[in-house]
Order: structure tokens, then C-alpha cells, then sequence
């Protein structure tokens, strides 16, 4: 691994921001109304990856570095970074002078105890992201050195307010993280500081008038407003209530209006760390779907491009293997996967079911099984009810079951009490870190959410995804996760169905809303509005 | 004994037998709500992303829900006797304070809803009972049933899409506006603004019983032999309708008032989830699905007491309008 | 004269039943006019009414929304009714036994009906449906058991006033007995406002389920007209058709049968007849 070093590289992307600032005509003021939806449990990010909560905490709560569009690394608590020739240290340099909103300084004791203390031990995944961390040291108070075990190059990844956010050690040490009283009044050192929470209504977070960044934010209010209605959320954004709806709050259908209307617009920019995609799940261990060629053929009989089009309006794309096309970029996505087309093929499917012996019964039914469908939202409905249409042109008989968030949890991944089910994952941008949940035996874990309910066990595969969560060389990798997706694509202990877009939309008159890779998970630091 | 203290002991008779009830009522919800699939550890470590089972099983020991479930209940009747309703596992609150923000909104879009339909439709009913079988009698009917069979979210959207949208009178949804937070009169004038399409919408839904209650009613009381002696009496017409028939035919529709009071907070979940108000309704829809019991319980016991309270009212405005009927 | 030629008095009686016979008619011959699948994909989705074959439209996956207001007219009325009828049973028998022997059955049974009134009913339908998993059986269910109390009231109320008059007394000085006093004797006279009340609840049960599926707690596998609405909500700013039709269905079924109740509670209610 070479030695990296870019503070000067950070210096200068920093320069060209603040010349930005000046050189356009940003306005500072007024009142930013988004929606938040649904509400969130609490606002503690560093216990729990819950959607509504990451649209909120990285307004307040700060990570060591944030991403670009362009996926490229930016400053933000961290100054800068080094990597040693081994991969084995990493040294963060802290920003000086910044403080958290209760004016207590911030240092590399709070990134220490935040690591090691809080991700290490109760975030979803930072147990995961920060396996490789032995210890944290700190020289001084702007001086963080991370020690691990084993390079992990999927972790400099992992450091977005979102995903890894910075809380202060003075409040949380000595207590059970668990339990505090940050969960509900977040104190961190970004742009915007919580005020208030109205259950039921709104959150309410004021302008961080100390914040490290010359001049941000611009706005002087955030307010995230909770509206249970899709159909509500759209007309509240066309009468100018709010001017900002990501992940979907506002329906496609109904996006694609908006985004011919005019003084609203429409992106799919700020999705690219989460890499969503929809998928089906099979249960592998007992019959129909024991048998890989009724999973092949269901994979085969679904009109991916039909999903898209008439469900999610134009919006996603047609999947084409276990990994999403967006891994190109690292090289790590395999073109040509057998058993993914954007397209149905029924003959190549009922010759799939024929081989293997399906033959039809009296009735003309091949199998039948109960597809569960994930109890998010009308769309995952309509998506069940096309795909019963369409597995029946194979003789396959679906029975459609969709029930409340719980019953649905404990079923896939308590009782593993299904067939086939219909979910999304994000596959985060690194498969060590979003995809080998799916696939490893390790990751049967009856009990835990997401992660292998198909209980699919191949100690190749296994042997496979170990080699690439290690492997630093980016060729090697790359071969790697080709073989890892050639299996997949034939065993289809999990059919992908698309990558999905999900879709931001917003008032014209905000502006510079997208500025980093994480979209609506980001902090609206650099947001304004021009009336 | 005098009337008055008659009453009394009768109010005070009632009350001593809602204590039971209330008890048998909480039992029973608490065991309803154990049938349901799933617990709000389940919700929250879904929601979490990944969560391990032994983290799970911590927030179960936190949430005391790995205790047997008649020690759950013990503690919670325990606990309820002092007026504790416990902590919410989802919002990390008491429930009680949950619980307290948002019976103001609730009430507000209650009483006025009420107060609309009922109003309306005593008016109604009295003018299609008067002018019976004219075409003002068919068009109040129909119109009555129109507004009654349109579902609700329905009525709603359009009311948006109509005066929030294309007229600009009135704001989409929520309680207040919440980029200006209004103070003082200022803050009631728009939270009355913001009142406006909701309350319309859910009494549109309740005009209909009210207006057909109210006619049958009247023509039932016009019929009896009460009637008749006092027309043969020389009482003018107008009297007899406005004073004896009318009086007489409240009673159905006081009775079915009294019903709907209890049936007004949870028939208002669609209402608040289109208008996006924050009521119970929507609290307790939302509570479900987080298998957040404790607070569901805490509405259910809350509702639990507002019917019991409002049933004893009923019974004393009806043994009032109806001496026959004995209150003992 | 009779209650029949006292009905047909009644232009909008008439003109109810006559709705209600077309849509029960409808239901019965669904299958033949769409022998598919009303859940098939048929054609180009969205279509508005009248283009690419589609009567009354196709929805966003290209099903024909008359097909499915056929096919649901069968689902919706089925819910309706049996629905209503349970309620109705069990509110008469319990409101019937309260209100005529009053004291302890009185106050053992409306404490009862309190305790079943005590959970607002949409959330305690919404629970029921939640626990029994969404399918019809369990709506139905759960619409009974919301409905219930209610006729459970009003009979008391009824029996209550009516057991201290004259007409009653005499019953019990000719020695009839309870039972028959009850059904022969009170009951009939107080059924203008059961029938005015049952009436509205096949009609809210048709609402409570379509307001289910507007939550997202309908049957998935069955098509009902609550489904057709629940899937159309957000089609309702781009294909108003989607949601319209099957709105328009439950307006005129439940408009029909409150025609058709109010016309017997005009030909059944006694004291009107000298009125008229």
C-alpha cells in the first residue's frame, strides 16, 4: 500500500469551497422546512442506522471525514489523514478549535471514546467497520492514531456523519449509551443545534452560530416536519410548506409531476453511499425454493424493466448481478452474470423448471409458495401483485402475504417462516460492508435483522469473502468478487431485482442541498435559499 | 330522599362500579395487545439496521419485557394504581407526557368535529323532518348520504387539492406553521386556521348519522299519541314541534353523541394521518406498529376512562329529557 | 295496506332497490363478463377510461379497473353484510336482554358493551385486523366486533322507554311471556331506528374496509373496492379514474341501501302511515 498523504490536496479543495462562497451570492437566512418521514425513534445515531434518524443527527453530529459526489474523501473533523506503508496505522489530524454546542472543546479523546466505547460496541455496524481497530491513541488533543490488526481499506469509507458520527465523551462516559439523554437532546458540532422536538410534528434545529466553518451555515432554521400522507407530502411541497423531500417521501408518481412542473426539480444525486437494491430473498432450506432451479426460473420469469417502469416510474436499474453496477467504479461489479436479464423470458424459465422435474400437476401449478412482501410503502404491493401475475405465466401459484413491520421481522429472521420475500438492502459502498451480510454462513444469525435469512451456507463462498475483505490489492480484489458473483448468480440464494433510485425532491428556490455523497444524510451546511 | 342527592349517590354508585371495569378493561387490553406478532425490540433493532440478539435481549431486560407475563401485568396494574403509565420503549419518554401533548390537538379537532356535525345536523334532520317528503327533504338526504359514503381520505385530498391548492385559503396539513412559530394570538389564529379542513372533513363523515337520526327521531315523536293531545289541546303547530317533539327527539341523538365520543379519537386516524394533525389517533395507529404496549395501553386506558365518564353523562342528560327513564 | 305497496310509495326506495339489484347482479355475473383474473395485467397501464380496450380504465399495472369493480362488488358486499348481520344479531340479543330485565343482567351486560367501547373503534379494527394478519375473515370480523355495541345501545335505550307502556303491560296481564313480549311485542317497535342504523353499518363496513385498505391493511389476495381505492390513492392527482370508479361504486351502494332502509323504516313505521 502506498504512503498517502493529501493535506495540501485538502487545503486546496478547502480554498476552492470558501472561494465558491464568496464568488456567488449565496444569502444567508430563513427557515429550511424538510420532511422527515416517518418520525424518528430518537435522535441517537450512534445507536441506531434507522433512515428518518440519518435525515436529521448529520445536521448536529459531525464525522471525521465526509464524501464528495464524486465519492472523493473530504476534511471534516479531521483535517487531514495519513495511511502507513503497512495499512496497519492510520493518523487523523484533528481540526483545532471546534467546540461542541454545549461550548465544551472538541479533542481526539472524544474520537478515542466515540470508536472504541460507542461504534466498536452499539452501532449496528460499527462493530463491522471498525473490527480491524485494536486501539486508539492519542499524542495529543488533536491527534488521533487508529491501530488495526489488518489493513481495512473499506473503513476510511465508513466515517460520514451518518454513518460514524462524533459524540461527546464529557456526556456519554460513564453511562450506558443505551439510555442517555442524548437520544433525545443530540449535542454535536455541527452547522445546526436541536431546539426542539414536537412528537408527532416537527424537530426543530437553529443555527450553530460557532461553527468551525467560516460563514455556514446559511440558514438560520431547520425544521423537519412529520406528514404521514404521500399524497399530503406532495400537495404540502407544492403549496411551498416544505421544499425538500428525500428518500422517496414523495411518491414517484408523483415526482415525476413535480419535476415537469415548474420551481421544483427532481435528483438522484446523494444516494451513492447507501447503493440501494431490491431484491428478493429465498429460503433455501426447505422446499420449493431447496431446489436452485425454482430460483432461477423465478429470477428469470421477472420482467425487471415492468418493476421499473410502472411501479417505480422510470426510476432504478434493471439488476445484473449480486453486486450493483455501481462497484464498477472500484472494479469490483462483473459483467455478463448467467440468470439476470432486464427482460422476462417465460420459455428459457418453464425449460429451467422442466430440466429440474417441475413438471406441472393436474391443475397446471408447478410449485406454490407464499411470497412476503416488505411492509414498506403501497409500492413493494403493487410489486408482489405483478410478480404473482407474472410467475403465474410459469405455473407457479403465489399466495401474497403482507403484514405490520414486526410480524413481518420476526417471521423472515426469527421463524424463518417464509418461501420468498421481497425486501431492498443497501449495499453501501463497500460489499464487506453492505453485501457479505446476505451471503456468508457466518451471517446466519437467527434473530438479527437483515442479514442471512436465506440461510444459504457454501464454504467456498465463505473462503471467497474472507480472501476479499482482506485483499488490498485492487486487481486481485477484483477477481476475487468475479468468482464471488459468477456462484451467486447460479446458486441465487438471493435474486436481485434492481438498482433503485431513490429520488430527493425539491423547492428551486434551495439551493446547494447535494453538496456532498450523502444527499439528505448530509448536514445542509452550505444550503440557502433564494426568494 | 331529595331528587338531587338521589342523583348523586347514583353518580357515585357508577363510579364505584367503573373501578372494576377500568381494571377489566386493562387486563384485557394487556392481553389482547400479547397477541399480536412481534415486540418493540423487534421494531427497533429492524429500524436499527442489524442489532445482535444479545443486544436485543438486553433492551428486552430494559424494557422488562423478558419478565413472565403475569409479572408484566402485576407490574403495570401496580404501577397504574399510582397514575404511572410507564415509559414508552419507542420515543423514551413517559407515557403520560406523550400522552398529554397530544390530547389538546385531539380535543380541538374533537369538539369542534362534534360540535359541526352535530349542529348541522340537528339543523338538517329538523328542516327534512319538517318539509318531509319534499324535494328539500330528498336533497338533504342525498346530500347527507353523499357526504357519508365518500371515503374520507378522499373528501380530504380533494379539500386540499381544492382550497389548499388551487384557492390558497387554507394550509395543506399540520397544527402550525413551522417556519414561522407564531407566539400569542397570532399562534391561535393559526392553529384555528389550520383547523379549518380537517374538522370539515370528519364532520362531513358524521353529518349524515346525525341529520337521518335526527329526522327519524322527530317523525317517530311526531307520531305519538302525546301529539295528538296537545293539537287536539289547540297547542299551535309550531310548539308542538319546537317544544314537545323536539325536545323528545334529541334523545337518540344525544345517545349516539355520547357513543361517538369514544369512537372520535380513534375515527380520526385517517383524518390526522391525511391532514397530518398530531392526535391520539394517529399516536396509538403508530404505537401498534412499533408494539410500543405501553403507551398503546396508556390510550387505551385513557379512552377507557373518557367513555366510562361520558356513558354516566348520557345516562343523566337522558334520564333528564326523559323523566320515564329511572336513574337507579 | 300492505308494507310492500307502502315501499313502492317511495320513489327513492324504489329507485335504491333498484341500484342494489343492478350491483348485486353485477357481482353474481362478474365471471362472466371477465372471466380473467380481475388482478391480471391486461393491457397498457394507465389508460384513461374508454382507450386500449379499457371501459373505465386500467390502473398503474395495466388491470382493468371494471373488471375489478365487478369482481369487487362481490368482496365489498360480502364484508358489508355479514359484517352487519353479526352486529346487528349480537346488539339486539344484548341490547334486548339489558333493556328489558334491566337491573344486574342490565348492568353486567352494558358494562360489557362499555368494555368492548372503550378502544376507539377504527384503532381497535385496525388491532384486530393486525393480530388476525389482513384477510377477509379477519375484517370481518373485526368490523363486527366494532359494531356491535353501538345497535347494543340504542336497543337498550329503546326497550328501556318501551317497557313501561301501557301496551307492554297489558302483555304481561295476558301472561305472554318474556321472550315473546320481546320479539313479537317491543322489538317491532323499535326497528325503525335499528333498520335506519343497520342500514348505515353495511354501509360503514364497506367504508371501514376501504379505510383498512387505505392503511395498508386489506386482503392482498382479494379484489375488493377498498383495494381498488387503496391502490389508486396516489394515482389520484395523475389518474383520477383508478380511484374514482371504485369511490363511485361504494357511493351509489351505500346511497342505494340507505335508500332502500329508509323506505322500509317509512312502510314499517306505524304511526307514519296516518301521516301519509
Amino acid at each position: 500500500m502506498s504512503f498517502r498523504s493529501w493535506a495540501t490536496a485538502a487545503l486546496c479543495a478547502l480554498g476552492l469551497i470558501f472561494g465558491a462562497v464568496a464568488a456567488s451570492a449565496q444569502k444567508a437566512g430563513g427557515t429550511l422546512v424538510y420532511i422527515v418521514q416517518p418520525e424518528p425513534p430518537s435522535l441517537a445515531s450512534f445507536l441506531s442506522t434507522s433512515g428518518p434518524i440519518g435525515l436529521v443527527a448529520p445536521k448536529i453530529y459531525e464525522g471525521l471525514l465526509d464524501y464528495d459526489n464524486e465519492l472523493n474523501i473530504v476534511p471534516a473533523l479531521a483535517e487531514s489523514y495519513d495511511v502507513s506503508e503497512d495499512g496497519k496505522t492510520i493518523t487523523f489530524n484533528l481540526r483545532q478549535g471546534v467546540t461542541w454546542h454545549d461550548g465544551e472543546p472538541f479533542t481526539s479523546a472524544d474520537v478515542q471514546f466515540t470508536v472504541m466505547e460507542i461504534l466498536s460496541k452499539v452501532h449496528p455496524r460499527g462493530p463491522n467497520s471498525f473490527r480491524e481497530v485494536t486501539s486508539i491513541d492519542t499524542p495529543d488533543e488533536h491527534t488521533a492514531v487508529f491501530n488495526l490488526a489488518n489493513p481495512a481499506p473499506y473503513m476510511l469509507r465508513a466515517l460520514s456523519a451518518y454513518e460514524s458520527p462524533m459524540v461527546p465523551k464529557h456526556l456519554l462516559e460513564g453511562q450506558d449509551p443505551r439510555n442517555s439523554d442524548l437520544a433525545n437532546n443530540p449535542v454535536g458540532t455541527g452547522p445546526f443545534k436541536f431546539v426542539e422536538w414536537q412528537k408527532g410534528q416537527y424537530i426543530r434545529l437553529d443555527k450553530n452560530e460557532d461553527y468551525w466553518r467560516e460563514g455556514l451555515p446559511y440558514l438560520d432554521r431547520v425544521v423537519g416536519r412529520f406528514i404521514p400522507d404521500a399524497s399530503t407530502r406532495t400537495a404540502a411541497m407544492e403549496n411551498e410548506e416544505v421544499m425538500y423531500g428525500a428518500f422517496g417521501a414523495i411518491p414517484n408518481i408523483d415526482a415525476v409531476r413535480l419535476r415537469d412542473t415548474d420551481g421544483f426539480n427532481v435528483t438522484t444525486d446523494g444516494y451513492a453511499m447507501i447503493n440501494p437494491m431490491a431484491l428478493i430473498e429465498f429460503n433455501t432450506t426447505k422446499p420449493p425454493f431447496d431446489n436452485p432451479a425454482l430460483r432461477q426460473a423465478v429470477s428469470i420469469a421477472l420482467d425487471r424493466e415492468f418493476l421499473i417502469d410502472n411501479i417505480w416510474f422510470g426510476y432504478g436499474k434493471p439488476a445484473t448481478s449480486a453486486l450493483s453496477s455501481n462497484f464498477s467504479a472500484t472494479g469490483l461489479y462483473a459483467e455478463g452474470m448467467p440468470n439476470y436479464a432486464p427482460n422476462s423470458n417465460v420459455e428459457a424459465a418453464i425449460a429451467v423448471l422442466d430440466e429440474a422435474g417441475l413438471t406441472p400437476n393436474a391443475d397446471g401449478v408447478r410449485a406454490s409458495f407464499s411470497l412476503d412482501l416488505i411492509p414498506y410503502g403501497e409500492d413493494w404491493r403493487r410489486a408482489g401483485e405483478y410478480m404473482k401475475q407474472a410467475l403465474a405465466e410459469i405455473g407457479v401459484a403465489v399466495d401474497l402475504r403482507y403484514e405490520d413491520v414486526p410480524t413481518w421481522l420476526k417471521r423472515i429472521y426469527a421463524d424463518y417462516d417464509f418461501d420468498m420475500n421481497v425486501n431492498y438492502f443497501y449495499q453501501l459502498p463497500d460489499p464487506v460492508l453492505g453485501v457479505h451480510r446476505h451471503y456468508g454462513t457466518d451471517q446466519i444469525r437467527q434473530g438479527t435483522h437483515f442479514v442471512n435469512s436465506s440461510r444459504y451456507s457454501n464454504p467456498e463462498l465463505d473462503a471467497l469473502l474472507s480472501a476479499g475483505a482482506q485483499e488490498a490489492d485492487a486487481a486481485k480484489r477484483s477477481e476475487i468478487y468475479a468468482q464471488i458473483q459468477e456462484i451467486l448468480a447460479n446458486d441465487k440464494p438471493v435474486a436481485n431485482l434492481f438498482e433503485m433510485e431513490f429520488l430527493t425532491v425539491y423547492n428551486e428556490k434551495l439551493k446547494d442541498h447535494a453538496t456532498s455523497a450523502l444527499g439528505s444524510y448530509g448536514s445542509f451546511a452550505e444550503a440557502w435559499i433564494d426568494d | 330522599m331529595s331528587h338531587f342527592a338521589r342523583r348523586m349517590r347514583y353518580v357515585v354508585k357508577r363510579l364505584l362500579q367503573a373501578i372494576p371495569i377500568v381494571i377489566a378493561i386493562v387486563v384485557l387490553n394487556f392481553f389482547l395487545l400479547q397477541l399480536a406478532e412481534g415486540d418493540a425490540v423487534d421494531v427497533l433493532a429492524g429500524e436499527a439496521g442489524s442489532a445482535t440478539p444479545e443486544y436485543m435481549a438486553e433492551l428486552r431486560a430494559k424494557f422488562g419485557l423478558d419478565q413472565p407475563l403475569p409479572v408484566q401485568l402485576a407490574i403495570y396494574l401496580k404501577n397504574v394504581v399510582v397514575f404511572d403509565l410507564g415509559y414508552s420503549f419507542r420515543h423514551e419518554m413517559p407515557v403520560s407526557e406523550l400522552i398529554l401533548d397530544r390530547v389538546v390537538p385531539t380535543l380541538l379537532l374533537m369538539v369542534s368535529t362534534i360540535m359541526l356535525a352535530v349542529g348541522f345536523g340537528i339543523v338538517l334532520g329538523l328542516i327534512a323532518a319538517i318539509s318531509l317528503n319534499t324535494w328539500r327533504d330528498t336533497a338533504i338526504s342525498i346530500f347527507a348520504l353523499i357526504t357519508y359514503a365518500t371515503p374520507l381520505f378522499w373528501v380530504g385530498l380533494m379539500l386540499i387539492v381544492v382550497f389548499s391548492l388551487n384557492l390558497g385559503w387554507f394550509p395543506t396539513s399540520g397544527m402550525e406553521n413551522f417556519a414561522m412559530f407564531y407566539e400569542g394570538w397570532d399562534r391561535v389564529w393559526d392553529i384555528a386556521h389550520h383547523l379549518v379542513l380537517p374538522t370539515i372533513t370528519l364532520s362531513l363523515f358524521y353529518l349524515a348519522l346525525y341529520t337521518r337520526l335526527m329526522r327519524a327521531s322527530m317523525l317517530e315523536q311526531a307520531g305519538q299519541d302525546y301529539v295528538t293531545t296537545a293539537r287536539a289541546k289547540g297547542v299551535t303547530e309550531n310548539r308542538i314541534m319546537f317544544v314537545h317533539v323536539l325536545r323528545n327527539a334529541l334523545l337518540p341523538v344525544v345517545t349516539m353523541a355520547g357513543v361517538q365520543v369514544g369512537a372520535l379519537i380513534g375515527g380520526s386516524v385517517i383524518v390526522e394521518s391525511v391532514f397530518a394533525w398530531p392526535g391520539l389517533g394517529m399516536l396509538a395507529f403508530e404505537a401498534l406498529f412499533a408494539r410500543d404496549l405501553n403507551l398503546l395501553l396508556g390510550i387505551f386506558l385513557l379512552s377507557a376512562l373518557l367513555v366510562v365518564a361520558v356513558n354516566l353523562v348520557v345516562d343523566l342528560i337522558y334520564s333528564s329529557l326523559d323523566p320515564r327513564i329511572e336513574v337507579s | 295496506m300492505t308494507f310492500w305497496k307502502l315501499f313502492i310509495r317511495n320513489r327513492g326506495a324504489v329507485v335504491g332497490l333498484g341500484i342494489l339489484a343492478l350491483i348485486t347482479l353485477m357481482a353474481a355475473s362478474a365471471s362472466l363478463f371477465y372471466p380473467e383474473d380481475p388482478f391480471s395485467l391486461a393491457g397498457q397501464p394507465m389508460s384513461p377510461p374508454g382507450e386500449n380496450g379499457f371501459l373505465l380504465g386500467s390502473d398503474s399495472l395495466g388491470r382493468d379497473v371494471a373488471a375489478g369493480i365487478a369482481h369487487g362488488a362481490k368482496t365489498s358486499l360480502l364484508i358489508g353484510l355479514m359484517a352487519t348481520i353479526v352486529a346487528v344479531v349480537v346488539g339486539i340479543v344484548m341490547g334486548a336482554l339489558a333493556g328489558y330485565y334491566g337491573g344486574a343482567i342490565d348492568n353486567l351486560l352494558m358494562r360489557l358493551t362499555e368494555m368492548f367501547q372503550t378502544i376507539p373503534s377504527f384503532v381497535f379494527a385496525i388491532l384486530l385486523v393486525a393480530i388476525m394478519k389482513p384477510s377477509i375473515e379477519s375484517i370481518v370480523i373485526a368490523i363486527a366486533v366494532v359494531s356491535w355495541p353501538a345497535v347494543a345501545r340504542l336497543v337498550r335505550g329503546e326497550f328501556l322507554s318501551l317497557r313501561n307502556r301501557e301496551f307492554v303491560q297489558a302483555c304481561h296481564t295476558l301472561g305472554m311471556s318474556d321472550i315473546r313480549i320481546m320479539l313479537g311485542e317491543i322489538l317491532p317497535n323499535c326497528l325503525s331506528p335499528i333498520i335506519v342504523i343497520g342500514s348505515l353499518m353495511v354501509a360503514t363496513a364497506i367504508l371501514i374496509e376501504s379505510g383498512l385498505a387505505f392503511l395498508g391493511l386489506g386482503d392482498p389476495n382479494i379484489m375488493s373496492w377498498g383495494f381498488q381505492i387503496g391502490a389508486g390513492r396516489t394515482l389520484l392527482r395523475s389518474a383520477w379514474w383508478v380511484c374514482t370508479f371504485p369511490g363511485i361504486a361504494i357511493l351509489l351502494t351505500v346511497l342505494a341501501i340507505n335508500l332502500v332502509g329508509e323506505g322500509m323504516n317509512d312502510a314499517l313505521n306505524p304511526r307514519l302511515r296516518e301521516r301519509t
